[in-house]
């Protein structure tokens, strides 16, 4: 598991960021000490390092600089502070990414996976996704069943790769629009409609017409 | 000042002079003076009288020239009296001391005012802080709850930061050389950033957003850019039309890049797009459909003028709106 050490001064965003981040499968650390930052960071060896910028004492800049001296572990800025000076500071002091609060929680998630891949840390991301006789490659966009291979657009690709990781489970048409919108594809619910019903008839074309099921009034399941 | 205007000033004062000459003069006359030597004696007197009143009109006229120049040269034109010299009269010496002192209460008012005026935009950016951090708690908190309170409840949040975000940019407006940091950054990630900040409200109206040819660099502030951005979003959003579709595309315009941002909404009347800047309208949309500020607008071109981006807005009514953002040259700026 890896372990992030959170150093934010305010109770009620540090408990819960470190509930959420053990809900995802992390070690969270959460700092209530704000003496001696770089010396307990040295004693417990974190993969990864949070960091607000307004804190007691001493100020988040001057922490980087010492952190960055003492531990390898990258470093994440989470700042209210959203001038574009100060974020141009944090990265040349060697932050490793910049995020402003308030941030959306999928955001933080994913920011954070992408750091910890870059420090070599992280696991590299599945580029095949498999569910049932179903596979589905995200590098060439294709998916295949039973020998037969079929190339998807890049909404299809998204829906169906949201669909495939909550194998099973039933995905809202809000969620699966949340999941668009966080890869860049603006849609709205008509143009998700039409986009499944052209998706449903390409794994129709490799064999999987009855794939995708549709949950009245809940959303489709796989 | 004219000569004319300098004798009339002096209208009462030669014509008293006129008339003690006259009467010495027919004293004179009356006690047996020569006529011959009176002419002469009322010869030196005018020319003595011509002269002096004469090099006075040249004197004051000089001063008052130099003193329009230094008040011409002035950048901060209340500090006139700091800058020019004393006088050398008693009487004008005097009521420049007291124009002075009443200058220089004057300048204490300002900079009282500007220290005041800059602690309260240091006061609103701690306070923005501080409620960013509250939302961001909000946020987190949120999570755990089920899907359709979880959309309404982040529809509101997202509110709360849209307003605490103009309440930000509305103070940092009034000095933003402060802020503001040129750089060069893709459009995609300005428009991405924009489109993220409002995603709770874009995608609970419904909104479809389709983006083009945005694969350019421009040269300027990607908050501040964003925000203006985010304006626009947010006005498409509130005054939408039925199917609402918003398409963002960038073309290159000479050194220049063009972004267009068109919606599908209601329009503006054309009587009212003029005003549509201006701070605090609100006009007939912004009546009939409620929660209008009559701000964005007004700091987006407020911003802009910074920014030294254009904007410019084409409306017609029931068809939708256009915005053109014209984002300036950037190696023109680099090699400033």
């Amino acid at each position: 598991m890896q372990k992030i050490m959170i150093i934010e001064d305010e109770p009620a965003v540090r408990e819960e960021l470190a509930l959420l981040l053990e809900n995802e499968g992390y070690a969270p650390l959460a700092i209530t000490d704000f003496t001696e930052i770089p010396e307990q960071a040295v004693r417990e060896q974190p993969d990864l390092i949070l960091l607000d910028i307004g804190l007691p004492g001493r100020d988040g800049f001057s922490l980087c600089t010492a952190l960055r001296k003492t531990v390898p572990a990258p470093v994440i800025f989470v700042t209210s502070r959203d001038a574009g000076m100060d974020e141009v500071r944090a990265l040349s002091l060697g932050g490793d990414d910049y995020i402003t609060k308030p941030y959306s929680v999928p955001v933080l998630l994913a920011r954070i996976k992408a750091v910890l891949r870059r420090s070599g840390s992280g696991p590299e991301p599945a580029d095949l996704l498999e569910a049932g006789e179903l596979r589905l490659s995200l590098t060439k966009g294709a998916a295949s069943s039973g020998g037969k291979t079929v190339e998807l657009s890049r909404n299809e690709l998204q829906i169906l790769a949201c669909l495939m990781v909550h194998a099973g489970q039933i995905v809202s048409r809000a969620d699966l629009i949340d999941a668009l919108w966080d890869n860049q594809i603006y849609i709205d619910d008509n143009t998700l409609s039409v986009n499944m019903t052209r998706l449903r008839g390409k794994l129709a074309q490799i064999g999987l017409p009855d794939a995708v099921r549709t949950r009245r009034g809940m959303g489709y399941q796989l | 000042m004219s000569l004319r205007e300098f004798l009339s000033d002096r209208l009462g004062r030669t014509a008293l002079w006129l008339i003690c000459i006259g009467l010495a003069a027919l004293f004179l006359f009356a006690t047996g003076t020569q006529s011959g030597v009176l002419t002469l004696l009322l010869i030196v007197l005018l020319l003595v009288f011509l002269v002096v009143n004469l090099s006075d009109f040249f004197r004051q006229r000089a001063r008052l020239l130099e003193l329009e120049t230094v008040l011409e040269g002035l950048d901060r034109k209340y500090l006139f009296m700091e800058c020019v010299s004393r006088p050398k009269g008693l009487y004008e010496r005097r009521l420049f001391d007291l124009i002075r002192r009443a200058g220089r209460a004057m300048t204490g008012e300002v900079s009282a005012a500007r220290a005041s005026q800059r602690e309260y935009r240091e006061y609103v950016e701690c306070w923005v802080h501080e409620i960013k951090t509250s939302i961001t708690a909000a946020r987190l908190i949120c999570r755990e709850l089920d899907g359709t309170i979880l959309r309404k409840l982040m529809v509101e949040l997202a509110q709360i930061e849209a307003h605490v975000e103009r309440a930000l940019f509305y103070a940092r407006a009034e000095t933003p050389e402060q802020d503001c940091l040129f750089r060069q950054v893709s459009l995609e990630k300005i428009v991405a950033q924009a489109i993220e900040n409002h995603r709770f409200l874009l995608i609970s109206n419904g909104v479809r957003i389709e983006t083009t040819h945005l694969d350019h660099m421009v040269y300027t502030d990607e908050k501040w850019a964003a925000f203006i951005l985010g304006q626009l979003l947010q006005n498409a959003a509130r005054y939408q039309g039925t199917e609402p579709v918003i398409t963002l595309s960038a073309r290159p315009l000479g050194r220049q890049t063009q972004l267009l941002v068109r919606d599908n909404g209601i329009g503006i009347p054309a009587h009212e797009l003029p005003r549509v800047f201006d701070r605090g309208f609100t006009g007939s949309n912004g009546r009939s459909r409620g929660g209008s500020t009559g701000m964005g607008l007004y700091l987006c071109r407020k911003l802009a003028v910074f920014l030294e981006l254009e904007l410019y807005m084409v409306s017609q009514e029931g068809d939708g709106t256009a915005v053109t953002l014209t984002f300036p040259a950037g190696e023109n700026l680099t090699e400033l």
